[in-house]
């Protein structure tokens, strides 16, 4: 498992091919207004690996849709039958960022430590993840804070750096290992020198990150001296309710389950992203919401990432990958929560 | 085939409502089995935990079970109207057939309670799930103390459970105590908050273990007043609400602060809420 091994660049494109033909392929694609986003290819030509930073989504949505049918039901005169629905599809991810892989980690805690959510279990079970470490994280990148990159220990089945002309190849799990037994054309064995570059070009990019996001500090503040109650309502009022922050995040897995009526015998029952920092996510039948939305809407969010998840599996369920801090336009993002709690308190007007 | 449907949490299995027990204007007790003898054999389940109930085009929702599983071959659940889902039940009768999925959450410690007095503290739909663990109770003879049962209702037309209170009321081994907030023409009970009731129940901490269910006022007081009389936190236990959508420690709405209704409850012992944002 610890051997290593170089992907000369002009070999990058041929392999994908083989990717392409054995498992569907998702890699970062360049749209037409140019943003630079995750998607299934449907020829590697699409793929877009000359890009710095992130592509705008993870990969959270290709192993927990968006809106996904879990099951189609049919009702009448004395029954009530499920079916579920699941299609199993092996596909590749290729050129994820190392946050993006640390969330797949996180999430493979919450679908499958306790209960086993199956759906959950055959996309990451049919997934082989290939990551690329980023040699320049980007103005909202605090992974360093996180441990989630830029570059990773363990996780992935590949890990690619960038070396110029050629990638350094890691491979952690079995998985990785057995595309290069099926495919070793394309792969030499990575030189001493090789490591070596591989590894100087690690520590570059630690040295590069534009944010200082103490996290470390604001855990243990957290725990210690609990939050200052002017914080949560002041970011609360700046919530807007939208969601996005959630529904960007590569570890915010709530979901809410209903009904979707196609005939009056039969329907899907549908699993979709849901928010905590929406005001219905608790409110419970007959009205009460046991969730002061105005004093706490974003509490349980911020709390969950840097304290409970802490408590329960001895690290945050943030990754560093700064989407919230682009996405949110009220300022709620994690960083400045975690800039509130490190400074002790809200200095109004105008927080910076 | 089977296996795959024991693999997916999500999916209920079909369960025929086999009687509807009115208990009142807004609870109704549906009586179900499961359509498979399979799973019918195989469903075991504790005082304390719930089940997600399916009603098509409904989805689904959380409600605790209302009969022992020391009287086995038929399940209760006792529902009180409230939201879409428990008015669409509230429609169906014998024969109609929901989908029901579980046992879930953590159920009353009754190891622990064994040789101890129990105290039953109930307001109205709050006594669904302490049914449950009241008859498991009285099921075991003698291997729990003393049974005290102090049950609140609004108003007497909403006295709900009225065969098993009957029951209750008839039992040696029970003392089982009624109130309503407020009289209506031929009652000639108790009148006042459950919490009136102490000092007719004679109540005592000694070797005593509280089970509370019902509205949160009905708690917040009612555990005022334990601590008052010198019930400690882990002797006090009650279940808990909110709102959830997968019942299995996923979707995350359940959430009280550090813990998940689902799968940490929906029984704590007050100890256990200490200091969380409890209602």
């Amino acid at each position: 498992m610890n051997d290593k091994y170089i992907l000369k660049k002009e070999y990058l494109i041929p392999f994908l091919r083989k990717l392409a033909k054995a498992y569907r392929l998702v890699a970062p694609v360049r749209t037409a207004q140019g943003d630079i986003i995750l998607d299934a290819v449907t020829s590697v030509d699409q793929a877009c690996f000359d890009f710095s930073g992130q592509t705008q989504n993870s990969a959270k949505s290709f192993l927990f849709p968006q809106q996904e049918v879990l099951f189609t039901y049919e009702n009448g005169e004395g029954h009530y039958t499920f079916t579920p629905v699941l299609k199993e599809e092996p596909t590749i991810f290729f050129g994820l960022r190392s946050c993006d892989l640390s969330a797949i980690l996180y999430m493979d805690v919450t679908f499958l430590q306790g209960a086993k959510d199956i759906y959950y279990l055959k996309r990451r079970e049919n997934a082989v993840l290939i990551t690329l470490g980023c040699n320049e994280p980007q103005s909202n990148c605090f992974c360093n804070a996180t441990k989630g990159g830029p570059f990773l220990e363990l996780g992935y089945d590949l890990q690619l750096t960038d070396l110029g002309d050629r990638y350094f190849v890691e491979p952690d799990r079995v998985k990785g290992v057995g595309l290069i037994r099926r495919w070793p054309q394309f792969f030499l064995p990575a030189s001493p020198e090789d490591g070596k570059a591989q590894y100087q070009i690690s520590l570059e990019a630690r040295g590069v990150f534009k944010r200082q996001v103490h996290m470390d500090i604001a855990i243990k503040k957290i725990k210690n001296e609990g939050v200052d109650d002017t914080i949560w309502s002041e970011l609360s009022m700046r919530c807007q309710d939208c969601g996005g922050c959630a529904y960007i995040c590569p570890t915010c897995t709530c979901f809410s389950i209903t009904d979707r009526e196609l005939a009056p015998g039969r329907g899907e029952r549908i699993r979709t992203w849901d928010a905590c920092t929406f005001s219905g996510f608790s409110r419970m039948a007959g009205g009460h919401n046991p969730v002061d939305r105005n004093q706490y809407a974003v509490q349980r969010r911020f709390l969950h990432k840097l304290f409970y998840d802490v408590e329960k599996h001895g690290r945050p369920s943030c990754v560093g990958c700064g989407r919230c801090v682009g996405m949110c336009f009220g300022g709620v993002d994690i960083i400045r929560f975690i800039e509130l709690v490190r400074r002790g308190g809200v200095r109004t007007p105008g927080i910076p | 085939m089977h296996q795959a449907r024991i693999a997916n949490v999500y999916l209920p299995h079909s369960a025929v409502i086999r009687e509807v027990i009115v208990e009142n204007s807004l609870i109704k007790t549906f009586v179900t089995q499961f359509l498979d003898q399979d799973v019918n054999a195989s469903f075991s389940y504790q005082p304390g935990q719930f089940v997600m109930v399916s009603i098509p085009h409904h989805g689904e929702a959380p409600i605790s079970i209302s009969s022992t599983p020391t009287r086995p071959g038929e399940m209760h659940l006792s529902v009180r109207v409230c939201g879409h889902l428990t008015t669409a039940l509230h429609e169906l009768g014998p024969g109609a057939v929901i989908g029901m999925r579980g046992p879930y959450g953590r159920p009353f410690p009754l190891a622990g309670l064994a040789g101890k007095n129990l105290l039953f503290v109930a307001g109205g739909i709050g006594l669904a799930p302490l049914r449950s663990v009241i008859n498991y109770a009285l099921d075991q003879g003698e291997k729990y103390g003393k049974k005290t049962i102090l049950y609140g209702s609004r108003r007497p037309s909403d006295i709900a459970f009225r065969s098993d209170l009957s029951v209750w009321q008839e039992r040696p081994d029970v003392a089982c105590h009624l109130t309503v907030d407020e009289a209506q023409p031929g009652w000639d009970g108790h009148v006042g908050v459950v919490t009136t009731l102490w000092e007719q129940a004679e109540i005592s901490f000694r070797e005593t273990v509280a089970l509370l269910c019902g509205p949160p006022v009905m708690i917040k007081f009612v555990l005022a007043d334990l601590r008052r009389m010198g019930f400690p936190d882990e002797a006090v236990i009650t279940t808990m609400e909110r709102h959830m959508k997968c019942g299995v420690g996923i979707c995350g709405h359940c959430h009280m602060d550090k813990t998940l209704i689902c799968t940490d409850g929906p029984v704590f012992s007050a100890a256990e809420l200490a200091g969380l944002h409890v209602f």
